[in-house]
């Protein structure tokens, strides 16, 4: 049977639907600019109606919860692109480093040769002026220099690579642990029947910060979010983290262990940690290995070419350069042999006039050398592959940052804080609970009027 | 559909691209280079290496025509005096040829042809820049020293070398002639012949100074003929020197190509950049400003 309590009952529930409804509405506003905050609604619905004969009577509104307006499909698909631009980014960082040992103007290696070339070139108009030598001893000096620098360059990065390493695992654990932690909250809340949607996007953005580290693989269960890491390394596993560790390989290099301490460094193939390895282990040994070859097969012929000639003081010519046994590590050490001008072997026969050998010594820098390469192809090859490494790390990065912007974007499509909705919704609320309170105002009234009449009679 | 309300990320992100692009266009008009690290265009910046060599290849190969060519003229111009030399010898030797001479005519025309024979040695140690022009490849020392053991009065003390020196990818010039091929050559030497001419005069046999005098003429005809190898050298390598000079112009202008921007292009894309940049910045500016809350009172 209705009546006027059950109708101010009605009124009150109402009037607690919209004040929450404002709260919820305040609440979305005061986070407009939280990072990785999603969006909640409120969700009513009618309550249960009264049957009264054959009437059925509405019984007002009920409370059913709140809920976060969230894609976890769209949450992935962003955290699996930040993983990858993360990898292009760190690639990016550290190629712009060695490509800088690689310039288009200025002193070069390629130039540094080619006025080697020259300064011998030079010696065949007069072989035994003076100042020609002393520019040919120096410009081989210059050469020296170069492969030296140029290695170093290469090699000095490494360092700070496997730094990088190390921090970025420290994160990762710190991360995995956070996860953890909110993972046993998110089950707690659960249970409790509370609203998860906070701690859901706190632990999507962690997820976020590690998918920027490592590449990683999340799954939805009732434990909360399972992450795994490489090829099936746990990082969280319901309320439980496992911490990954680093330790010094054989190679001096940095090596990530899981919790098992089981090497898991190949298996890291995107993150800034990805991006890391994929540029200390694969890109500069290639550059160096071409580097080192071009000072080795460079040295070793044109030494032979000395042979084959005698000096200003008729001795059969010496190396000009020495020069590792082994092609690693060949541009890190070659060297001059000697600094006395006079021990180019520029004469065929002994006398210190002739020029006869300048001819086999300028040859090198055009003659296809064991490589396959001349002298002048490989270091042009050499910028080639440093050029292209870079060119495509940064495209990647491009591309990947384009697709995560468009992301996002369709993202806070769904998620984002509106305000103009929001301010809208503050009116509608507001005005739903005016109404309410003008239905509180009215059945007080015809209370009053019952309590009347009794007085009256 | 709901659009996604937050749009500051994805305007700044537009500004920064924008941004970016002005940057580009800006160093592309300051340096004139599209390529300004080998990541621009990588195989671009490796054939530059390429033309780079070769272009450095061409600046030696000019140096070495154009010290060359000097030396080439100081040793052609020296054989012309030493041409000259000779046809005033046979001039003497066809005077003291002449039976009607008198011992002291002929003893004088001996001290000229020795005198002949002296300043023909002076120009046979003619040295350019401490090389010995015709010492063969030895250098440091004359090509021809006195010494009274030997018939002529001197020795040769260079040797035989020929330096070739390389004035383009394929191309050698002869830089020298040795002083044993066109002083002492067995067949027609000219210090030979001066020398007996000398001494022909100086004992006064007709017949001998005729003979030398023939002999003379023999070397004369000899050096005229290695004459010709240095004005052949001299040819060449002026037109090797216009040929590279074309060829820097035409490896200048493939590398300004393949490198290079033309300044109209560059000003226009920058042009183009910053009224892009001023768009997206005018832009920004009205649309992240206005909410509902302006128009709610």
């Amino acid at each position: 049977m209705s009546s006027l309590s059950s109708s101010l009952a009605i009124a009150s529930q109402a009037l607690q639907a919209q004040e929450l409804e404002i709260q919820v509405t305040n609440n979305n506003i005061a986070n407009v600019n939280t990072a990785g905050y999603t969006r909640e609604t409120v969700n009513l619905a009618e309550a249960d109606p009264t049957q009264a004969g054959s009437l059925s009577v509405g019984n007002g509104v009920e409370i059913q919860g709140i809920q976060s307006v969230r894609d976890e499909l769209l949450s992935l698909r962003i955290q699996q692109q930040t993983s990858q631009q993360s990898s292009a980014e760190a690639q990016v960082n550290a190629l712009t480093q060695i490509e800088s040992l690689f310039p288009t103007t200025g002193t070069s290696l390629s130039s540094s040769l080619t006025s080697f070339f020259s300064s011998l070139s030079a010696l065949s108009a007069n072989p035994t002026n003076a100042a020609d030598r002393q520019t040919a001893i120096e410009s081989a000096q210059t050469v020296v220099n170069q492969f030296n620098s140029i290695s170093q360059g290469l090699t000095g990065p490494t360092s700070t690579l496997d730094t990088t390493v190390k921090t970025d695992v420290a994160q990762v654990n710190q991360l995995s642990a956070q996860a953890a932690s909110l993972n046993l909250e998110l089950v707690q809340q659960q249970a409790a029947g509370q609203n998860t949607g906070t701690i859901s996007d706190q632990l999507n953005q962690v997820e976020t910060q590690l998918a920027g580290l490592t590449n990683i693989s999340v799954t939805h269960n009732g434990q909360g979010d399972s992450i795994i890491t490489g090829s099936g390394t746990p990082l969280v596993l319901g309320t439980q983290s496992y911490a990954l560790s680093t330790q010094t390989g054989s190679d001096g290099h940095q090596q990530v262990l899981d919790s098992n301490g089981a090497d898991i460094t190949s298996s890291i193939t995107s993150g800034d940690i990805g991006g890391t390895l994929q540029v200390r282990d694969t890109q500069i040994p290639a550059i160096l290995n071409s580097l080192d070859t071009l000072a080795n097969q460079f040295a070793t012929s044109f030494n032979a070419a000395q042979a084959q000639g005698y000096d200003q003081n008729g001795a059969v010519g010496a190396a000009l350069f020495t020069i590792p046994g082994t092609v690693a590590g060949s541009a890190a050490g070659i060297a001059l042999a000697t600094t006395d001008p006079t021990k180019i072997a520029a004469s065929s026969d002994g006398s210190s006039g002739s020029n006869g050998n300048v001819a086999n010594l300028t040859a090198i820098q055009n003659t296809v050398l064991a490589s396959g390469q001349s002298v002048t192809t490989q270091s042009s090859n050499l910028v080639y592959q440093v050029g292209s490494l870079t060119a495509n790390a940064t495209s990647q990065s491009t591309s990947l940052g384009q697709s995560i912007t468009a992301l996002t974007n369709q993202q806070g499509s769904i998620s984002g804080v509106s305000i103009d909705q929001e301010s809208a919704n503050l009116i509608q609320y507001q005005q739903a609970y005016e109404a309410a309170a003008k239905v509180v105002n009215t059945i007080q009234s015809l209370f009053e009027t019952t309590i009347n009449m009794l007085v009256t009679n | 559909m709901r659009f996604n309300p937050n749009i500051n990320a994805a305007v700044l992100n537009d500004i920064q691209q924008s941004e970016q692009n002005v940057q580009t266009a800006y160093q592309q008009v300051s340096t004139g280079q599209r390529v300004n690290a080998a990541s621009d265009d990588p195989a671009a910046a490796a054939a530059l290496v390429q033309l780079q060599a070769q272009a450095a290849s061409v600046d030696q190969y000019t140096a070495n025509a154009e010290a060359v060519l000097s030396q080439a003229q100081t040793a052609d111009s020296t054989l012309t005096s030493v041409v000259s030399q000779l046809n005033q010898a046979i001039t003497l030797g066809t005077e003291g040829a002449n039976g009607t001479n008198s011992a002291t005519n002929r003893q004088t025309l001996a001290a000229d042809v020795q005198s002949i024979l002296t300043s023909v040695v002076g120009l046979a140690n003619t040295s350019y820049q401490g090389v010995s022009l015709f010492g063969g490849t030895v250098s440091g020392q004359a090509a021809f020293v006195a010494d009274p053991a030997s018939a002529t009065g001197y020795t040769y003390t260079g040797n035989s070398g020929i330096n070739q020196i390389s004035v383009g990818d394929s191309l050698t010039v002869q830089a020298n002639i040795p002083g044993s091929t066109l002083f002492t050559n067995p067949n027609a030497s000219v210090l030979g012949a001066l020398s007996n001419l000398a001494t022909a005069l100086k004992t006064g046999k007709s017949a001998d100074v005729a003979t030398a005098t023939t002999q003379i003429t023999a070397a004369l005809n000899y050096v005229t003929e290695q004459h010709t190898v240095y004005g052949n050298t001299i040819n060449q390598l002026n037109s090797q020197e216009t040929y590279l000079s074309q060829e820097t112009v035409t490896l200048t202008s493939r590398e300004s190509s393949l490198v290079g921007i033309d300044s109209a292009t560059a000003a226009e894309n920058l042009a183009q950049a910053e009224t892009a940049n001023s768009a997206v910045l005018a832009a920004s500016a009205k649309v992240i400003q206005t909410s509902l809350l302006n128009y709610l009172q």
